[in-house]
């Protein structure tokens, strides 16, 4: 550390340094996801954006582009660290690292070839421990595909496209944007009798959410487990969003498209469930909420600004959207007027002490083992998402996430530009072909109407 | 609260979306779609959580549409009249 790099931030009275971007506990949790998934699929928790192109742009200027780019962000090549404090700090480098981003170029004869090249890039891990985004360039006839991979430890869905938006406004202007280097986030290591309160209101939830059953959840096949994840794409054109948020707000309520889609979400699931005769538990659902405010939006970029809110769906209702709709609702208001959301941030600031493997073992301690019967969220316009790559349209954009495993499945999504598509992603054997399509159809005629 | 008139409950609502959503009040239309302050449907849960907590009206619980509940003056009339 340099003499230069030493100041007091006023919060706390340790000594702190510029090249140390402390996690908070949701970011330790998501540390704890990673570690999950390396240990489950041997990739960690990472998700992709892909934008389907008009023509695609040439390798060499897409080179020269991101590497001025990234050069911008020392923190691209940082990793985990324990401080002295025994606080985890994402360890910022002086200067940005060479390898903390590639591009790979792809050239295809069949256009058909390029999502399962984009599940498998993915599914990859990143290239080593310094390396948290993955670039790829897909050329299949005229047009083609970008697709950023981003390690979920240091970008939540939010940030991700924020950040493609800043590479956007970079090209545009030759190279000459300049940003101020993120705000650093302190220690956190005060204020402990707040957070054992959060840490207990966040206790009585699960324990109430929990209850005496493990939640419901498909079987895991470990054969399966380095096979990492499939994700099947559902697209609706600016026309078809606008009815099916139309349809969102008559039938569930103004501003309420994420237990809208919800519903839907557990009814097309529900369905293979039912099909496999497993019938016992309830559905456990956790739904991730960004949490940033509207003036932060543009600067949080890297990093997790993210809370969760969790869900019992009780099986007997999954049929029944009116009541489902009922309870979702109800229990997202319940779990704001109690707080929760803005409980587990402070709450997970106490489980930065463990090593990630105890993480790990907490949350399924809680959850019987199960943690949850799937992932959901839906990524509301962020207005941030680019309409061009370079001075290539973007067509489409869609996200691909890897879901923790357990419970290795996730249906989430995203609204951007008008567009709405939805992504189920689901690791390898835990579904077949034909309960893919199940659950895609359910969803499509669901969405539909 | 049956006494308050509909312009206080406008300048009440207006501060809570102002502190939901970290803005400065004086940026707030009552026209304005909540929406396009920025709310999402979290902060908008929040919202309604508040309104419970100062009027004891369970708005979640009501047949209200999105005219009612898009803007703050709609909402504050709605408030106002089921007060």
């Amino acid at each position: 550390m340099h003499p230069q790099d030493d100041v007091t931030h006023p919060m706390v009275s340790i000594p702190f340094s510029k090249k140390k971007h402390y996690l908070t506990g949701i970011d330790w949790l998501l540390q704890g996801f990673d570690c999950m998934n390396k240990r489950a699929t041997g990739a960690g928790n990472a998700f992709q954006i892909v934008m389907e192109l008009e023509g695609v742009p040439a390798e060499d200027r897409v080179r020269d582009a991101l590497d001025g780019f990234v050069k911008k962000f020392p923190v691209l090549g940082g990793r985990t660290r324990r401080d002295y404090n025994l606080a985890p700090y994402w360890e910022i480098p002086r200067r940005a690292h060479n390898t903390s981003s590639r591009l790979d170029v792809h050239r295809l004869e069949d256009a058909a070839e390029a999502f399962p090249l984009l599940e498998a890039g993915v599914n990859a891990p990143f290239g080593n421990e310094r390396e948290h985004v993955a670039f790829c360039l897909i050329h299949a006839g005229s047009n083609g595909h970008a697709a950023v991979k981003f390690d979920h430890r240091l970008f939540d869905a939010h940030g991700a496209e924020v950040f493609l938006g800043m590479f956007q406004r970079d090209w545009e202007k030759g190279g000459g944007c300049r940003w101020e280097s993120p705000p650093l986030e302190p220690a956190h290591l005060d204020q402990w009798r707040k957070r054992f309160e959060a840490g207990r209101n966040l206790n009585r939830a699960l324990l109430r959410l929990v209850g005496d059953s493990p939640p419901r959840a498909l079987p895991l096949d470990p054969a399966a487990s380095r096979e990492g994840f499939g994700f099947s794409v559902i697209r609706f054109d600016q026309q078809q969003s606008r009815e099916i948020l139309q349809r969102a707000e008559s039938e569930a309520g103004y501003l309420m498209a994420m237990p809208y889609t919800m519903a839907l979400a557990v009814q097309a699931l529900h369905g293979i469930f039912a099909g496999r005769g497993i019938t016992a538990g309830d559905y456990i659902v956790p739904v991730t909420m960004d949490t940033r405010l509207p003036s932060d939006r543009p600067r949080e970029v890297f990093f997790n600004h993210v809370s969760l809110l969790l869900f019992r769906i009780r099986a007997d209702q999954a049929d029944d959207r009116s009541a489902l709709l009922k309870s979702i609702k109800q229990q997202m208001y319940d779990q704001a007027k109690a707080g929760l959301a803005r409980s587990i941030p402070d709450a997970s600031l106490l489980m930065r002490i463990l090593p990630l493997p105890a993480v790990e073992y907490l949350l399924k301690l809680y959850l019987k083992q199960r943690i949850a019967s799937f992932c959901f969220s839906f990524l509301g316009d962020t207005g941030h998402m680019p309409d061009r790559f370079m001075e290539n349209k973007v067509r489409h954009s869609y996200h691909m996430t890897r879901v923790p495993v357990p419970p290795g499945l996730g249906v989430f999504f995203q609204h951007s530009r008008g567009s709405l598509n939805a992504c189920l992603s689901y690791q390898r054997g835990l579904l077949g072909e034909a309960e893919v399509n199940r659950v895609l159809d359910a969803l499509r005629s669901g969405l539909q109407g | 609260m049956g006494e308050t008139s509909i312009t206080e409950i406008e300048r009440l609502l207006v501060a809570e979306v102002a502190s939901i959503l970290s803005i400065d009040p004086r940026a707030i239309s009552v026209d304005a779609p909540l929406h396009s302050l920025g709310m999402s449907s979290m902060a908008f849960v929040e919202l309604l959580v508040v309104i419970e907590k100062t009027f004891d009206l369970k708005l979640m619980e009501t047949d209200l549409k999105k005219e009612d509940f898009q803007a703050i003056r709609s909402l504050a009339s709605c408030i106002h009249r089921m007060t």
